[in-house]
Parts: structure tokens; C-alpha cells; sequence
């Protein structure tokens, strides 16, 4: 099981499909820095099928206003979550 | 494991020629791995497919692009190289179309190949 | 957290205070050993070779990046690693490599280390966990 990291939002690039064809099925999504403006609709709704596997780091949510529109099926995580999201991964690979 | 079956590096480029520095730093990631011994499998996806594109040449004011590099690759023993079929298809390219051998990864097969790796270097 | 502590390996690939990457890279690296890890190596590669200047100059309101790389160093022990070819490229050029090119000054110190590609090559194999931050 791996961790993806991106920090793209799907408005602006085309990273956040390509990392979602990377994905392997039991595989994780860390959403950081702009990525996080796809933690809200109607962007959010490209990563509907991953809940329970796709994360956001709230500090980041926060700084941008957003954290009170993070989709329900994204999970907030703080920094520490972060870390123990890449030590409970066999390995993490970032798209940007 | 024999040195057949063990898992290669994997180094993702998917950033085009020129616009960048990240397709030669991915490429350098690569060279250097070979030269120190490990097996490595490239992947050109996204963007990256355009470097596989026939016909290009050096830069307007001399600068030198990737495609000279590619051509070097065999000398690094770095033989397995691959393209994301889904990111030729996009931009109007085929497997045949391409001025360098690569075999096509369906999108089926794109996440065992990342698992499958020993590491991820992704530019 | 329960589990056995780890290797880490952090690659910064974005310069200070043109993107955030140096930031959630920085961050990322102090939750490492806050969480009980250990930060093994900072590697700087690509535009992350700026984070290395002893020229930079920041507003003192703002986060001093610098200063948080070199504190990993002198209180975890924390490698600091610069890829040499990407650093001279952009004028981030140690004592000994100002003398050898004709430079008339330097731009990095210890504890940044200019070095070879292979020690990232090697921190994928040999570090437990390796985790990359880009712009």
C-alpha cells in the first residue's frame, strides 16, 4: 500500500487524474498545499470513490478558508497524521 | 533474489523537453542510479511522452534538450523503458509514432508497475 | 504511536519564498522527529538547492527556512545534501568550489554539504521511508 502525495487541484491540472491512474486500489491520497482546493465541491466529487483512503492536511485547508468546506468523504489530517500516514505506507510518491 | 527478479528503480518523467529543467534532473536521477549499479525502469507519462516525440533538436540559443540523452541510454544498461499509453492517446502520439522504443503501459498495469518498484522517483 | 521508529529521507525540491513546497518540506521534517523518528537526510535537488544560500537575506517576520534546516542539523544530526550539479548551475557554490571555478565569493556552508546525485540514490535504497516535496 502506498501514499500518494499531491498538491495539485483538478481545476488547474491535469496531475490529480494522473496520479488517481496510478492509484493502486487499497492505495492512499494525501491532498497538501493547492491540492486542497479539491477537497471541496464540486472538485471534491473526483475523489467520492476513494473515501476512507483520501486525506487532506488541514493546515492547509485552513490557511486557504476552506476548512469548513472539506467534502465529508475526505478525512482532515494534522502534520502528525501526515507522518504516521507515510510510516503506515510501504512508500510515499508525490505528483506535483 | 537473482538480479533478474529484483524490483528496478522506477523513475517517472512527466515533464516535456525545454519548458523545464525537471525531464534532464529526472533523466540525471536515472543515469546516476544506473552508474551505481541498480536496475532501472523509466516511465514517460504525461507531459513526459513528449520527449519520445521524433524530430527534435537543440534549443534557439544552444541549449541542449534531453533528446541526445536518450539516445545514450542503452550505454547506461537502462533497457526497460515504458510510456503511459493513456497520455499518447491524449496528445494524438502511438507507440509506433515515437522516435525511441517504448512499451505502452495500459492503465491496468500502471499501478502493479509503481507498487512493484524497489523505489519512486517521480519528476 | 507504537511503531518502531524509521529512517527518513526528505527531498526539497522547491526554493524558499517562491513556493510553498520549502515549507511543508521544513514542517514535515520537524513532525518526523516530533512523532519519534529518525530524520536521517535532508536532500536538495532541483530549485531546493536555494534553501541552501548563506546570502539570503529574509524579513525578520518571516519563517527563516535557513534557520530551521541548520537547526535540524546541529540538533538531530540531520545530513543537509546538495546536489552539486543543480547548486553550481545556480550560483550556490561552496569555499573549496569558488576557488577551484575563479569565484569571487561563496554562497554555501556547512552544514550543507554539496554532493553527488548518488547520495539520493542511495537515500532511496538504504533509508526506511523517503518523501518528496515539489512545487
Amino acid at each position: 500500500m502506498l501514499l500518494h502525495l499531491l498538491n495539485r487541484s483538478p481545476a488547474s491540472s491535469q496531475v490529480p487524474q494522473d496520479a488517481l491512474r496510478a492509484m493502486g486500489a487499497h492505495d492512499r491520497l494525501l491532498l497538501i498545499e493547492s491540492a486542497v482546493y479539491g477537497a471541496v465541491a464540486p472538485q471534491a466529487d473526483l475523489y467520492a470513490a476513494l473515501e476512507g483512503r483520501c486525506f487532506a492536511l488541514r493546515e492547509d485547508l485552513v490557511s486557504r478558508g476552506l476548512v469548513e468546506h472539506c467534502a465529508p468523504w475526505i478525512a482532515m489530517v494534522d502534520m502528525a497524521e501526515f507522518v504516521d500516514l507515510t510510516a503506515q505506507t510501504q512508500r510515499t510518491v508525490s505528483w506535483y | 533474489m537473482s538480479e533478474e527478479t529484483a524490483p528496478a528503480m522506477l523513475v517517472i518523467l512527466r515533464h516535456a523537453p525545454h519548458d523545464s529543467s525537471w525531464l534532464r534532473e529526472g533523466l540525471d536521477v536515472a543515469l546516476v542510479a544506473a552508474a551505481f549499479g541498480q536496475r532501472v525502469t523509466l516511465l514517460f507519462l504525461g507531459d513526459g511522452v513528449e520527449a519520445l516525440r521524433p524530430g527534435q533538436s537543440a534549443g534557439a540559443l544552444g541549449q541542449k534538450g534531453t533528446h541526445p540523452t536518450l539516445d545514450m541510454l542503452a550505454m547506461y544498461d537502462i533497457e526497460d523503458i515504458r510510456v503511459d499509453r493513456d497520455s499518447l492517446e491524449r496528445r494524438g502520439l502511438t507507440p509506433d509514432a515515437l522516435g525511441w522504443t517504448a512499451a505502452p503501459v495500459d492503465v491496468e498495469s500502471l499501478p502493479a508497475l509503481i507498487a512493484g518498484s524497489a523505489a519512486v522517483f517521480n519528476f | 504511536m507504537q511503531n518502531a521508529p524509521l529512517r527518513y529521507a526528505v527531498v526539497v525540491q522547491g526554493g524558499p519564498y517562491s513556493h510553498q513546497a520549502a515549507h511543508s518540506a521544513l514542517r514535515f521534517a520537524r513532525a518526523v522527529i516530533a512523532a519519534g523518528h529518525r530524520l536521517q537526510t535532508v536532500f536538495f535537488y532541483h530549485d531546493g538547492v536555494y534553501n541552501a544560500s548563506r546570502l539570503a537575506a529574509p524579513p525578520q517576520d518571516e519563517p527563516q527556512l535557513r534557520e530551521g534546516w541548520q537547526a535540524l542539523a546541529s540538533e538531530h544530526g540531520c545530513e543537509l545534501l546538495v546536489c552539486i550539479a543543480a547548486a553550481l548551475r545556480r550560483g550556490l557554490i561552496d569555499e573549496g568550489e569558488a576557488a577551484r571555478h575563479g569565484k569571487p565569493a561563496h554562497s554555501l556552508e556547512a552544514p550543507f554539504v554539496l554532493t553527488g546525485l548518488g547520495q539520493l540514490v542511495q537515500a532511496a535504497v538504504d533509508h526506511d521511508r523517503l518523501v518528496t516535496f515539489s512545487p
